[in-house]
């Protein structure tokens, strides 16, 4: 595969002749490849492959203030656009079989740039599946028989290239659990070592405060683990039982005789060069002592060699904490970004499949020149002159796209260099009808945009009145105190929300990017009726109209954390000096507000 | 004190008391002088009371600081309306007459002292506060007040006095206090650290946090005298809003707290993770030196004109193929064929070498080509052997191939290693680290040239540092420096392209990751328990810990908690958490009201919101953390 490293060498000036030249061309050239885009999709070969995503754009034409302005732009969109154009005449494509559940299979033409999030998506619109965040894609080497999920942020076509010419590797289309699961259930990684009832019985809120702990702080942490796990030494047929340890900085084992102590440990294995997969049957091909093994190795590894790690675990679980450990500290914030951006598309996704009509689009079928699951990619030879024929449409989507939350663009946009993208509402507004892909994307129901999935406000009322809510610890919003009791039937003599009210409320509302944004303190009536105060401060009627603003502010005071200590007798959560204290805290938080 | 009433004709009754002779130290006076006595009625507010003295002393001068302290009670007598009565003072009260604002040498985490003048009547929080504000200018820092007062505990440190009283007006020495506090100390001598007390157990460690200073009450009842040494340190981990840009100081200080942390080994670490940290401290210390103060450098391009220019400039680099690499280097492809390096025409292009049996043949087909991206690159030198040898582990399909390039000497070295560092990250040598990875290589080898002993070539030490300084002395031992050297060269070549500021953050980062970070240790005797235990106080939890075994026994999170009380007679902590746990312990090595107010502290900063409050929310933190007192 050498061949496929080298890039091909252009003449750089014939190129920006030619790339110069495409600036001229305008609408009329987009309008024919849009019509393109509609004719009915034609068998996929490899000719179509090379096809470019290079469509020239019309140069800026926008009424403008002066000419020199004017020629000023021109010239930069000009080099914008050849700079652009000049890598997109060297970005590799490879045609990838993707195995589907079913034993189908698909194809796709994978551009080196495109991340596994992009093929993820573009898999979802082939199929229709649900679009849950546990879709994956995996990669499995037949020699060796490993398994490894791709992470969602990293390069699809990388790790491909280092599969061997005649490798029956395969990749495949599956949901797979593991790879969120400790977003899911933070508690069975970070707190594996409590009992499973407490596991099992872990409040929505409590996870959150893990998931923030751990990945939303200035470092990841990773999950405390320690044990013993059998490794296979290198080269060697015999396995041997050390005590592991997991860092953030890689894995180490306890040299026989020393303690376990920090500065005796060894290091094992760093993550910047390896990947961890599952081995598989490794009972019967390395006599292994249980089936759960995980492997670490240089991903251009493909074949047998000493430098492959294998690890044995005494059971499942074990193996999956492990794996999932070493994610963590490999990727460590990627992963979370992943997750979310993840559960944001399976919204978005969900909106869709409920709004679209099912006809569907481009079903590519797998071309029978073909062979293989991987074909060399192909160089690009023409820039841009041939409208691109519609199974490449999904494929080329602009480089990393900086927000997957957003609906997808129509796809006569995306099928465009994503620069000069500001021009494209004048010069040509998207086809109102057409090839389903290419409908504007149904708006998005407010939920989504107001607050993502991943910040919803705590759970529901449930948490007693009398307990002290739990101090939470160092995070903002994780912190939210459980939501205030019920509000109580609505008080005639309290005073009325002041004025101010309306603006108060409007900042309750936190703007999602900003989790740990703490609502400001309640505003003033909830101070006056705790003047004398009742065991449970009732939130003014006010706020029961308003559910929303209600959560927080209330929760504010509520959530004080446990009561400081009084003499000998423990402070109980309504007592008088509960509600002294309180009192207290209210008139401070009143000052604060002040301010 | 007879009280004798006047009637009015009105019927209005005044109560008018007997005079009697009070007598005040008053400080200014000198110390031999005696008490000024006045004479006083015990419905005399306090106010009163100094505007007699004053009076009386005929000083000239501004008084505004002033307050009286009353010795036996250990209390100031701020409320200047109160009545002598009210108060209790009787003619046998030792008053003195002092200001509130006293002298005070604080040493920071960075190794300096500072002489300021503090507030000696506030509560120690408040008094933080204070501190912070006058050590920083920038409005932030001052609001966050993670800086606690400990007594200091080893009186022999050398005293760096950097004389600074309080007059920041002038803006040249604000300029220099402010530098002091916020460029990086340059690594310390290894027998700086070597002398240093380095608790050898978690005993020891808890013994430190015994010293706490009461944050509810002020310095003068806490016995701390004018011009006494304090440590003044970052008392709880979590660190808010750390932004670089804005928290200069914060950032300067928290790195050199981590810094000494890691070198007095107050927490553990791999020797891994030592490298790492000991190549970051040379980083920092060599960025600091050749940019101060621009501590972002690379801001974003707004601009569209520069990025336009520098992407013409890149355009030009790339199509210019002037970024290769040719020379004649040994090679040797196996380990197992044990002599023979060849010797063979190298060309450098990229991410790959290639290599061909003579320059002049070069031209044609090389004899192989090895792309090195993905590879790991390690040397292998020995300066006074002369020997400059590059390994490097090529992954391939079958596995890792290790092959040895051998340079003739520092030069060609220093480039060749730079070029397989870049292209094991996939950057070609046309990439704009090139230049300054070569440069850090080679002041590299200056320090190995220097260590290993010859003091005859020392005219270019200046460049080096003792790799020793970096580590903590553990590895002293362990390791010769030339030894020492490639160890943490090779973990530099990782955070050698990182900007101060990112440098600094990295350092913190990998700080925080390591297991036991954010642990206070206290000594306690758990209710029902016969042995000493460790208790470990980390931001979000807490952890019981054997003595014996030094394994964690057990991990209670605060958000599982439901109350915590102190019972200040018995000095016990006793706390609830969700699902009917209960815990109570007595402390050993430090006063229960020390625990208590790490656990308040943490609690109180887990409410502290995002939102750019100017405000600290003081009775809060004083109801978390105060105790009984404070209520």
């Amino acid at each position: 595969s050498e061949s496929l490293h080298e890039l091909e060498d252009t003449d750089l000036d014939a190129l920006m002749a030619d790339l110069v030249a495409d600036l001229s061309a305008t609408e009329e050239k987009l309008t024919a490849e849009i019509q393109g885009l509609k004719a009915p999709s034609p068998p996929l070969s490899s000719s179509l492959v090379s096809t470019s995503a290079t469509s020239p754009l019309p140069p800026p034409q926008a009424g403008k203030p002066s000419k020199e302005d004017i020629e000023a732009q021109m010239k930069a969109d000009k080099i914008k656009l050849a700079l652009e154009k000049l890598k997109e005449a060297k970005v590799k494509k490879l045609v990838v079989k993707v195995l589907m559940n079913d034993g189908s299979s698909k194809t796709l033409m994978v551009d080196e740039r495109q991340t596994v999030r992009e093929v993820l998506d573009n898999l979802f619109e082939k199929t229709h599946c649900d679009a849950n965040v546990d879709w994956s894609l995996c990669e499995t080497n037949y020699e060796l028989q490993l398994e490894r999920t791709f992470e969602d942020h990293e390069n699809m076509v990388e790790p491909l290239l280092a599969w061997t010419r005649d490798s029956e590797n395969k990749v495949l289309f599956q949901e797979r659990r593991d790879k969120f699961e400790v977003f899911k259930n933070p508690q069975n990684f970070y707190l594996w070592k409590k009992d499973k009832k407490t596991l099992k019985d872990m409040k929505d809120k409590d996870k959150e405060l893990l998931i923030k702990e751990n990945f939303c702080g200035p470092s990841i942490i990773v999950p405390d683990l320690e044990g013993v796990l059998y490794l296979k030494e290198d080269g060697k047929k015999s396995w041997k039982q050390r005590l592991f340890q997991l860092r953030a900085s890689g894995i180490y084992y306890v040299p026989k005789g020393k303690t376990k102590s920090s500065r005796d440990l060894v290091c094992f294995v760093q993550f910047d060069n390896v990947n961890v997969y599952f081995g598989k049957d490794v009972k019967n091909r390395y006599k292994a002592p249980t089936d759960f093994c995980f492997v670490l190795k240089h991903p251009q590894i493909q074949k047998e060699s000493q430098y492959i790690k294998y690890l044995c675990c005494d059971d499942d679980w074990t193996m999956r904490l492990w794996m999932t450990g070493i994610r963590i500290a490999k990727y460590g914030a990627l992963l979370h970004g992943n997750y979310k951006a993840a559960e944001k598309k399976s919204v978005v996704s969900s909106a869709w499949t409920n709004r679209s009509t099912p006809s569907s689009s481009n079903q590519s079928t797998p071309s029978p020149t073909i062979r293989g699951t991987r074909c060399p990619p192909h160089p690009q030879e023409d820039f841009g002159n041939l409208p691109p024929p519609p199974p490449p449409l999904n494929e080329i989507l602009p480089p990393p796209s900086p927000d997957p939350v957003l609906p997808p663009p129509p796809p006569s946009l995306a099928s465009k260099p994503s620069g000069p993208h500001r021009k494209q509402p004048s010069g040509f507004p998207p086809p109102p009808l057409g090839i389903d892909n290419n409908l504007p994307p149904p708006p998005l129901p407010p939920p989504i945009d107001e607050a993502p999935p991943d910040f919803l406000p705590p759970p529901p009322p449930n948490t007693g009145i009398g307990s002290f809510p739990p101090p939470p610890p160092n995070t903002g919003f994780g912190s939210l105190p459980p939501p205030p009791p019920p509000p109580p039937p609505p008080v005639s003599s309290l005073p009325p929300p002041p004025a101010s009210f309306g603006g108060i409320k409007k900042s309750l509302h936190p703007p999602p990017q900003d989790p740990q944004f703490l609502p400001p303190p309640p505003p003033d009536p909830v101070f006056t009726s705790a003047g004398a105060p009742p065991p449970p401060p009732p939130p003014p009627p006010a706020f029961a109209a308003t559910p929303r603003a209600n959560a927080r502010p209330a929760g504010s005071v509520k959530k004080m954390p446990p009561a400081p200590p009084k003499r000998t007798t423990p402070v109980a959560g309504g007592g008088g000096g509960g509600g002294d204290l309180m009192s207290e805290l209210m008139l401070a938080m009143k000052k604060r507000s002040d301010h | 004190n007879s009280k004798y009433s006047i009637i009015f004709p009105s019927g209005c009754t005044c109560n008018l008391m007997a005079a009697w002779d009070l007598s005040v130290t008053v400080e200014d006076l000198g110390p031999d002088a005696p008490p000024v006595t006045i004479s006083v009625a015990s419905d005399l507010h306090v106010g009163g009371v100094i505007v007699k003295l004053v009076e009386k002393t005929q000083i000239k001068r501004d008084w505004s600081d002033h307050a009286l302290w009353w010795d036996q009670k250990k209390m100031w007598l701020l409320r200047t309306a109160w009545t002598l009565e009210k108060y209790g003072i009787h003619a046998d009260a030792r008053l003195i007459f002092m200001p509130q604002h006293r002298p005070l040498k604080l040493d920071l985490p960075n190794g300096k002292t500072v002489r300021l003048r503090a507030c000696f009547s506030d509560p120690v929080f408040q008094t933080v506060m204070g501190i912070c504000r006058q050590l920083s200018t920038f409005p932030l820092f001052c609001l966050l007040p993670f800086y606690i007062l400990k007594v200091c505990i080893s009186m022999s440190r050398p005293c760096l006095y950097n004389g600074m009283p309080a007059h920041f007006a002038e803006s040249e020495k604000m300029e220099a206090v402010y530098k002091m506090l916020s460029i990086t100390q340059t690594p310390p001598a290894p027998e700086v650290i070597t002398k240093q007390y380095r608790p050898a157990s978690v005993v020891d460690k808890a013994h430190i946090n015994g010293r706490w200073l009461d944050s509810s009450r002020c310095l003068m009842q806490q016995n701390i005298q004018e011009n006494d040494r304090l440590w003044l340190r970052f008392k709880y981990y979590t660190f808010y809003e750390l932004d670089p840009k804005y928290d200069v100081v914060r950032l300067t200080q928290l790195y050199e707290q981590a810094r000494w942390a890691i070198l007095l080994e107050d927490i553990d670490c791999t020797e891994e993770e030592m490298m790492l940290f000991g190549a970051l401290q040379y980083h920092i210390s060599k960025v600091s030196q050749s940019e101060p103060q621009a501590l972002s450098t690379n801001t974003a391009m707004d601009d569209l004109e520069s990025a336009l220019l520098s992407l013409e400039v890149k355009m030009e680099g790339e199509s210019s193929s002037a970024t290769e690499l040719c020379v004649n280097v040994r090679f040797r492809p196996k380990r197992l064929t044990l002599k023979g390096y060849k010797q063979y025409w190298f060309k450098f292009q990229d991410t790959s070498i290639a290599y061909f049996k003579s320059k002049e043949e070069s031209i044609g087909e090389p004899i192989q080509q090895i792309n090195l991206k993905g590879c790991e690159v390690a040397p292998d030198v020995n300066v006074a052997a002369q020997k400059f040898l590059i390994r490097l582990l090529i992954p391939a399909p079958e596995g890792m191939n290790e092959v040895f390039l051998r340079c003739e000497n520092e030069r060609q070295y220093a480039q060749w290693m730079a070029g397989c560092r870049l292209a094991s990250k996939g950057k070609s040598l046309a990439d704009s680290s090139f230049q300054s990875e070569i440069q850090s290589i080679r002041s590299f080898l200056a320090m190995q040239r220097n260590n290993s002993g010859s003091s005859s070539n020392a005219a270019s030490s200046d460049e080096s540092i003792n790799t020793h300084s970096l580590v903590s002395p553990r590895y002293h031992k362990k390791y010769k420096t030339k030894q020492l050297t490639p160890r943490i060269l090779d973990a530099y070549q990782n955070v050698a392209q990182l900007s101060l500021s990112d440098a600094l953050m990295r350092f913190l980062q990998i700080w925080q990751a390591l297991p036991d970070f954010g642990l206070s240790y206290v000594v306690v005797r758990f209710k029902g328990s016969r042995k000493d235990e460790v208790l470990g106080i980390a931001p979000n939890r807490l952890i019981r810990i054997d003595l014996g075994v030094g394994d964690v026994v057990k991990t209670w999170r605060y958000n599982n908690m439901k109350q915590w009380n102190v019972n200040w007679d018995i000095r016990q902590v006793a706390i609830e958490f969700e699902g009917n746990v209960n815990i109570a312990f007595s402390c050993v090595t430090a006063d229960c009201r020390i625990v208590h107010e790490f656990i308040g502290g943490y609690i109180f900063m887990s409410t502290r919101s995002r939102e750019k409050s100017d405000v600290l929310n003081q009775e809060l933190f004083h109801k978390l953390t105060g105790g009984h007192e404070a209520l």
